[in-house]
């Protein structure tokens, strides 16, 4: 069967997306504020990290203010601003994406199908910003005090979680609940504290009302996110995206484990009207199925600037030098031979301008999450895509032979596709009754409409035996050659 | 009774071992390399049967029909090794994964010293493949920390039933990583309990802690130098883990204090075989636990 395909383009949901970085978030004002998801971009290689925050703070600006735990007292050149948009191209680029293949009807093959490739954009609305002065005391040291773009930055040490909350608050800061205990460990662990607040002054100068991410580099053989101390100021589940770069390969969580969203799944055509919903209930099933301590891989790719197959399909335009430079891809950049950032790097660097791109979803709450984020650089280059499959159907009537066998063959490839729906969402096959129905004016032959297969769909899976077969094939396969051993006298 | 049932510890080994892998593929979802485990496994076993033909051919004469034995009798242990790999090992290239293999056959024949060989196998594959090619790696985080109870309940089975003597090495490593990550994270940095316990209770430890280390022929024949030795094992890797952020430490480790195993048998010499004195044996348990200390694990 010929097809064609095209490209849907879509963004999944992260939505409602109220607060961005996974640190630590403190508000001067009463409102208690929520994080739900955060976006980070991570790049790593030897020992130096570049972290990069998306903030999309909603408050006032007066109230704004954040603590990022930091291994090491950062200098001025190692703090940047970034331009917002890096990080709208990179969700683009990587999401969940959705195939479009259309069959050519068998009783008429020279028809030639249009190929539409559409793209839906996801706005981000701006924020306004806030700002708040600050003090020394209490055993609490500032370390560093700058100002960059429109933050004005303290790096504080602290002796003690209790001078360090104190001081917070003698400065106007609201410290939520449960913080104290996550602060403790991470001052003895002597983390610094990156604290950002905004400047006026310098805000006004700017054009817009939205805050730029901020991006830090620092060396040190940690590589990890600290996504404790995010959990003291929200309640349930938080997302976090991962963008990660790096010259060697993927990116793996070393303390959680890794797992691949399911993917290259033919789901109904349905689907393509609420692909968003879709793939937001999928990850809600695979996150409890999966008992909830993991990360969950969405995109893994060679993006290297020379390397121009970044994606199957690809849904949008693959990030440029310039975006991945922007990003914190430092070894893109021409080197700087005044720049000694990278004399305590371990790696020497090769001079290789790979570049290799790890999107990783995750969906912590305090229970399911104890420790901070802890990664690895892989040496693993392989291709991972979320990629789902809709295929339309042939137009016109099949009342040639070879139409009559299509349109058997579309009728069981319809039942298929409604069982992989339910398998990977868990929703009950009924869900899909008003979808199934609004789909029915575009479909020219009722007998291989989705509405019309659904009562047989159940059925079907009404019967089928839902015993963990691969467990069961498992210990046969156990006991047998235990007793095939035992038989031959080999034990 | 169990003695009966399977003379040769080895067996055990296998089937816990395949149920482990089985476990990952099936229950934990891990990207299921099948022509990884395919290369292991026909990897370790040819190079078993020719490292059995090169080395050994004092025993068994190539042409006499026995070729057959000869094959038959290097499987368990060629099976255990690949399955060490399989669990542990992760690579894109088929030729590092033939590299290791070979390694950690080839190992045992070529590296030895008394009669013994000093390098657990896999472990050997494993950290030369690392080290020397950078294109394979091990994934701490695979066995995610939920994996716990059946990790004790098989690991325990394991031990009861094979009554292999050498839980003490288990123990006494086991025990003190934890009470070194205990006193940092709890007692130091004051992170609540749960803190710790996703630490020590995560697959990766309990699988080295109970199918790697205690490896009896690459462990110290005294009871009192082995612990010793695994509790020095211990306290390097609490070193490297904390302090150095390194991932799969203990591995690492198990391969640089394997080679104190002969100096410490040489030291501790006087009461090499002390466990046969602790209980009058029959012949077949005396053969089976002969089966089980000369035959390596994993």
């Amino acid at each position: 069967m010929k097809r064609k395909l095209a490209v849907i383009g879509t963004c999944i949901a992260i939505s409602p997306i109220l607060f961005s970085f996974c640190g630590f978030y403190v508000s001067k004002a009463d409102g208690t504020l929520k994080n739900k998801t955060s976006q980070v971009i991570l790049v790593r290689d030897g020992n130096k990290t570049v972290i990069t925050m998306y903030n999309d703070y909603k408050g006032d600006v007066k109230d704004f203010a954040m603590v990022v735990p930091v291994p090491v007292v950062l200098r001025k050149d190692d703090i940047h601003v970034v331009d917002q948009s890096i990080f709208q191209r990179l969700n683009d680029y990587s999401a969940p994406r959705l195939v479009e293949y259309w069959d050519q009807n068998p009783c008429t093959m020279n028809n030639l199908e249009e190929v539409v490739v559409t793209a839906m954009g996801q706005k981000r609305a701006s924020k306004d910003l806030g700002y708040a002065t600050s003090k020394a005391d209490l055993g609490v040291k500032i370390e560093a005090k700058y100002l960059v773009g429109e933050y004005d930055i303290l790096i504080l040490s602290a002796k003690e979680s209790g001078g360090l909350k104190e001081w917070l608050t003698s400065n106007g800061y609201k410290i939520p609940e449960g913080a104290e205990e996550v602060l403790d460990p991470y001052i003895k662990s002597n983390l610094k504290f990156f604290v950002v607040k905004v400047n006026e002054a310098e805000k006004k100068k700017l054009p817009g009302n939205f805050l730029r991410p901020l991006q830090i580099g620092f060396n040190s053989p940690k590589f990890m996110l600290p996504i404790r101390l995010g959990m003291a100021n929200s309640d349930g589940d938080q997302d976090l995206i991962v963008y990660a770069f790096t010259r060697k390969g993927r990116v793996e969580c070393t303390n959680y484990r890794n797992v691949n969203i399911p993917t290259g799944k033919s789901i109904p055509l349905f689907v393509q009207k609420n692909f968003s919903a879709f793939y937001s209930n999928l990850f809600d099933r695979q996150w409890n199925n999966e008992d909830k301590s993991v990360g969950f891989l969405e995109y893994a790719w060679d993006v290297s600037p020379q390397n121009f197959y970044h994606c199957d399909p690809c849904i949008a335009t693959a990030p440029s030098e310039q975006d991945l430079v922007q990003s914190g891809v430092w070894w893109l950049k021409g080197k700087d031979w005044t720049d000694y950032s990278d004399v305590d790097n371990d790696e020497p660097d090769n001079g290789s301008k790979n570049v290799h791109f790890t999107r990783l979803h995750f969906r912590y709450n305090r229970k399911s999450f104890a420790q901070d984020l802890m990664f690895q650089v892989t040496p693993n280059t392989e291709t991972f895509q979320a990629r789902y499959v809709i295929t339309h159907p042939a137009p016109g009537n099949f009342t040639c032979d070879a139409g009559k066998k299509y349109l058997q063959e579309l009728k069981r490839r319809r039942k298929n596709e409604l069982m992989e729906l339910t398998a990977l969402t868990g929703k009950n096959i009924d869900t899909w009754q008003d979808d199934a129905t609004a789909a029915n004016d575009e479909e020219d032959v009722a007998e291989a409409q989705y509405i019309n297969l659904l009562p047989e769909v159940k059925e079907e899976m009404e019967k089928e035996n839902n015993s963990p077969i691969g467990i069961l094939l498992m210990s046969a396969v156990v006991l047998g050659s235990a007793g095939f051993l035992r038989w031959r006298g080999y034990v | 009774m169990p003695v009966h049932l399977f003379k040769d510890a080895r067996y055990f080994q296998i089937i816990f071992q395949s149920v482990f892998l089985g476990y990952g593929i099936f229950y934990l979802h891990w990207t299921a390399e099948w022509w990884l485990y395919g290369t292991y496994f026909g990897i370790s076993i040819t190079t078993q049967f020719l490292c059995e033909m090169i080395f050994n051919t004092s025993k068994i004469k190539i042409f006499s029909g026995s070729w057959w034995n000869k094959l038959r009798i290097g499987i368990p242990s060629a099976l255990i090794s690949s399955f060490g790999l399989s669990l542990l090992l992760k690579t894109n290239h088929w030729t590092i994964a033939v590299l290791a293999a070979v390694i950690s056959i080839a190992s045992k024949y070529i590296i030895r010293f008394n009669g013994k060989h000093i390098f657990n196998p896999s472990a050997l594959g494993i950290v030369v493949v690392l080290f020397f090619t950078g294109q394979a790696w091990i994934s701490p985080g695979q066995w995610g920390s939920g994996i716990v109870i059946l990790f004790a309940v098989l690991s325990l089975g394991f031990i009861v039933v094979t009554r292999v003597q050498k839980l003490d090495v288990s123990i006494a490593f086991l025990g003190t990583f934890s009470l070194l990550l205990f006193a940092r994270q709890i007692i130091y940095l004051g992170w609540p309990m749960d803190f710790f316990v996703q630490s020590i209770s995560t697959g990766s430890l309990l699988l080295f802690s109970f199918f790697m280390i205690t490896d009896p022929k690459t462990t110290p024949n005294h009871s009192v130098a082995r612990i010793l030795w695994s509790m020095a094992v211990a306290v390097v890797a609490f070193y490297l883990t904390t302090f150095k952020f390194m991932n799969g430490a203990p591995i690492w480790v198990l391969i640089f204090a394997q080679p104190l195993v002969p100096i410490l048998d040489k030291l501790f010499k006087a009461r090499r075989f002390q466990w046969k004195t602790s209980k009058q044996l029959n012949p077949e348990e005396t053969r089976f636990l002969q089966s089980v200390y000369t035959h390596s694990v994993m």
